[in-house]
């Protein structure tokens, strides 16, 4: 049963690919909606909200991605009682990542909105929660979407820890390709240029957008 | 099914988790000056190299930056030996862990060598100085020192990454981690107890680093 | 105000108590009987673990342990919802619910069993180190000096390490395909495996010459369920009784691995 490295073996790379990005998607758009309240939190003018979105930052920055993982798969299951296959664990274990780094950058953006727009609607009494939606929100937005872009791509990168916990996505089916045709040499270089195809657009317009709105947020090597 | 913790298993073996940690640090270390010196290199080339040296920086940057460290990992442990290169679990996850971060540096000089002011350098080359010298003496100290906060940043997350590297066997925390865990049946004590030492580690080491900031650099920095 | 948020949060926690106790008392059902009314087992199904399970050549499972799998979900009349695990995922997938039954070459061991309930077993395996014919190792002193490869969560880690000479490296890994992948590029001198999947692997890689040296253990290995689900348990026991009598067990082990069917015993 010695197989080669033909195109039903790369075929089987290739489709498992779809959960890539399916993990990727619902992870930012979970993430996404998770930011966008860490971000209102971490700029609150209430402190322990402050303090308590900052928190929940600290912990998911300041730790490993794949340590997160496994205590959403491993350890919380074995807790709770809960049932919690391959899929909702990495999921939610994501999305949790995903948010605390979107509401950090959000945050970023949203403070780097110029006080003048919060005096001007204090002068037109908005109020707090208007001001934010309207005039301060749509502003913070445009100027976070390079580095949203950027933690896109971040993203899609980490879905391949997904693997360790046996979840078939790109970087697995590598592996267990590689298992039955013995071709590291081929196997890993196709899955990496897989990712780096999905990548690599992200990145060119996350640099260009941020060429053309021109602020910039912080360099955070990733 | 009620689950009752056993933290006093964790405790028991927590000599072992603290060596762990570490054999976290040590690599992260010796990855972070490899980087450190392939980023250097880097910055050299795209700056005063020739123009074939800089597109292939610039190439190695893009693809490092959009293949997940987890694939480029697994290259260079189980691929390279097929073309003669086999190196220990510990040396690959130095490689790997160097080669991932110099890409990430490379860039972070990048924009710390485009704040050094522009009058500077013009006044060295005025004195006589070659680029090279110009590079080294003026414009690298004054970048490193920019970008320092950057820089401090990135080691944290290169040894929050260092934990995907007991994949490939390499000895770290994570891997203890997985030993003591997997021996015991105690997922999530020891998982929460892992991870509470990632975030101490990576708190302490931004606490550190910052103070170093500021007695080294006790001036005002940009 | 402040009264409000206290009183909310004892609210809350009064609620988060009472799930706490409807669930785990509603975890106490009969496992059986949930398995019947639902129709469906789940089977934790290892996939690069040779010849017990891995991707056959149409993608789907196949192996030893999944067709066993497959003949007890026949037999209880339901659907078979086969959970894919590494290694490492066995005994926690089982504990944490997400599988009903554990059948991934489990061998009976004492630790294992102060956590899990076993079976009667099923089936047997040797553990052996196994390396390429160039490297010389004829007994367990010769590994002093070497690196050997080893999955965790095994039989061969629990083992191996204990019986081997001081001096010898160990290299762990979380699945057994790193720890193939590690024999086969050469990362480690020798590797410990069951001795199906060393055959498994050097028919599959002639050109390695890859040979078992010696036999370190042997072992029973059988299904197991978590504790608690007897009436389970005693049907699996059942199961393994029926099957030992017509042939089904040694059937599938002769046609997997290629020999007899050594004499089970039983509890």
């Amino acid at each position: 049963m010695n197989r080669g490295f033909g195109w039903t073996e790369f075929w089987f790379i290739l489709s498992a690919l779809r959960w890539t990005i399916a993990l990727s998607a619902v992870a930012f758009a979970g993430g996404g909606v998770l930011g966008l309240a860490i971000a209102i939190l971490r700029t609150a003018p209430v402190r322990p909200l402050r303090w308590l979105a900052r928190g929940f930052i600290e912990l998911f920055q300041g730790t490993p991605v794949l340590m997160q993982l496994f205590l959403a798969y491993y350890g919380l299951a074995v807790v709770t009682g809960v049932d919690i296959s391959p899929w909702p664990a990495v999921a939610s274990a994501l999305t949790l990542y995903a948010g605390a780094f979107l509401g950090e950058i959000w945050r970023g953006s949203i403070e780097a909105v110029p006080l003048g727009q919060w005096e001007a609607a204090r002068g037109l009494s908005l109020g707090y929660w208007r001001t934010l939606g309207l005039v301060v929100l749509p502003q913070a937005w445009r100027i976070s979407i390079p580095a949203t872009v950027g933690f896109l791509v971040q993203l899609i990168k980490s879905t391949a820890v997904a693997s360790l916990i046996g979840f078939v996505e790109v970087t697995r089916a590598g592996q267990l390709i590689s298992n039955v045709t013995f071709q590291p040499l081929t196997v890993y270089p196709v899955v990496a240029a897989l990712y780096f195809l999905l990548c690599w657009p992200l990145s060119r317009a996350s640099r260009e957008m941020e060429r053309r709105i021109g602020v910039r947020l912080g360099e955070r090597g990733f | 099914m009620a689950y009752t913790f056993q933290f006093g298993v964790v405790a028991d073996n927590f000599p072992a988790l603290l060596q762990g940690a570490a054999e976290t640090v040590e690599l992260s270390a010796a990855a972070m000056a490899g980087g450190l010196a392939v980023g250097v290199l880097g910055a050299l080339a795209r700056n005063v190299g020739p123009r074939p040296a800089a597109i292939a920086v610039r190439a190695y940057v893009e693809i490092i930056r959009n293949t997940p460290f987890l694939v480029q990992l697994f290259i260079v442990y189980f691929s390279l030996p097929a073309i003669g290169l086999r190196l220990s679990a510990n040396g690959a996850a130095v490689l790997g862990m160097a080669l991932y971060a110099g890409a990430y540096i490379t860039e972070i000089l990048r924009g710390g060598i485009g704040a050094v002011p522009r009058g500077e350098v013009e006044a060295a080359r005025a004195l006589g100085l070659t680029k090279l010298q110009v590079f080294g003496l003026v414009v690298l100290p004054q970048a490193l020192r920019i970008a320092y906060p950057a820089l401090s940043s990135q080691f944290i997350l290169l040894m929050l990454a260092s934990s995907v590297v007991s994949t490939i066997s390499a000895e770290e925390l994570t891997a203890v981690t997985n030993t003591l865990q997997s021996t015991t049946f105690r997922a999530f004590e020891f998982y929460f107890a892992a991870t509470a030492l990632y975030l101490l580690m990576a708190l302490g080491f931004r606490a550190v680093l910052d103070g170093i900031r500021r007695l080294a650099f006790g001036r005002a920095v940009t | 105000m402040k009264r409000r948020v206290s009183t909310l949060l004892a609210g809350l926690l009064a609620l988060m108590a009472a799930a706490s106790v409807v669930t785990a008392s509603a975890a106490q059902a009969q496992a059986l009987d949930r398995i019947l009314k639902d129709k469906k087992v789940r089977i934790t199904a290892e996939v690069t673990s040779p010849p017990f399970g891995f991707i056959g050549a149409d993608g789907q499972p196949d192996g030893l342990e999944i067709a066993a799998a497959r003949q007890i979900a026949k037999d209880l009349g339901v659907d078979l919802d086969l959970v894919q695990v590494p290694a490492t995922g066995r005994i926690p997938a089982l504990l944490a619910g997400r599988a009903d039954i554990a059948i991934s070459s489990l061998s009976i061991t004492l630790d294992r069993a102060k956590t899990i309930a076993f079976a009667d077993p099923h089936g047997a395996l040797t553990i052996v180190i196994t390396a390429p014919a160039d490297v010389s190792i004829k007994s367990i002193a010769d590994l002093a000096g070497k690196k050997i490869g080893i999955t965790r969560a095994t039989l061969e880690e629990a083992t191996v390490p204990k019986l081997a000479p001081s001096g010898t490296q160990f290299a762990y890994f979380n699945d057994i395909d790193a720890t193939i992948q590690a024999l086969l590029s050469g990362q480690v001198d020798a590797a410990g495996m069951s001795g199906f999947a060393a055959k498994s692997i050097a028919d599959r890689n002639p050109g390695k010459h890859l040979e078992s040296k010696f036999t370190v253990t042997t072992a029973y290995y059988a299904a197991a369920v978590k504790p608690g689900d007897w009436d389970l348990l005693r049907w699996l026991d059942t199961w393994v009784f029926i099957h030992r009598q017509d042939g089904f067990l040694a059937g599938i082990y002769k046609k997997y691995t290629g020999l007899d069917l050594p004499d089970l015993p039983s509890f």
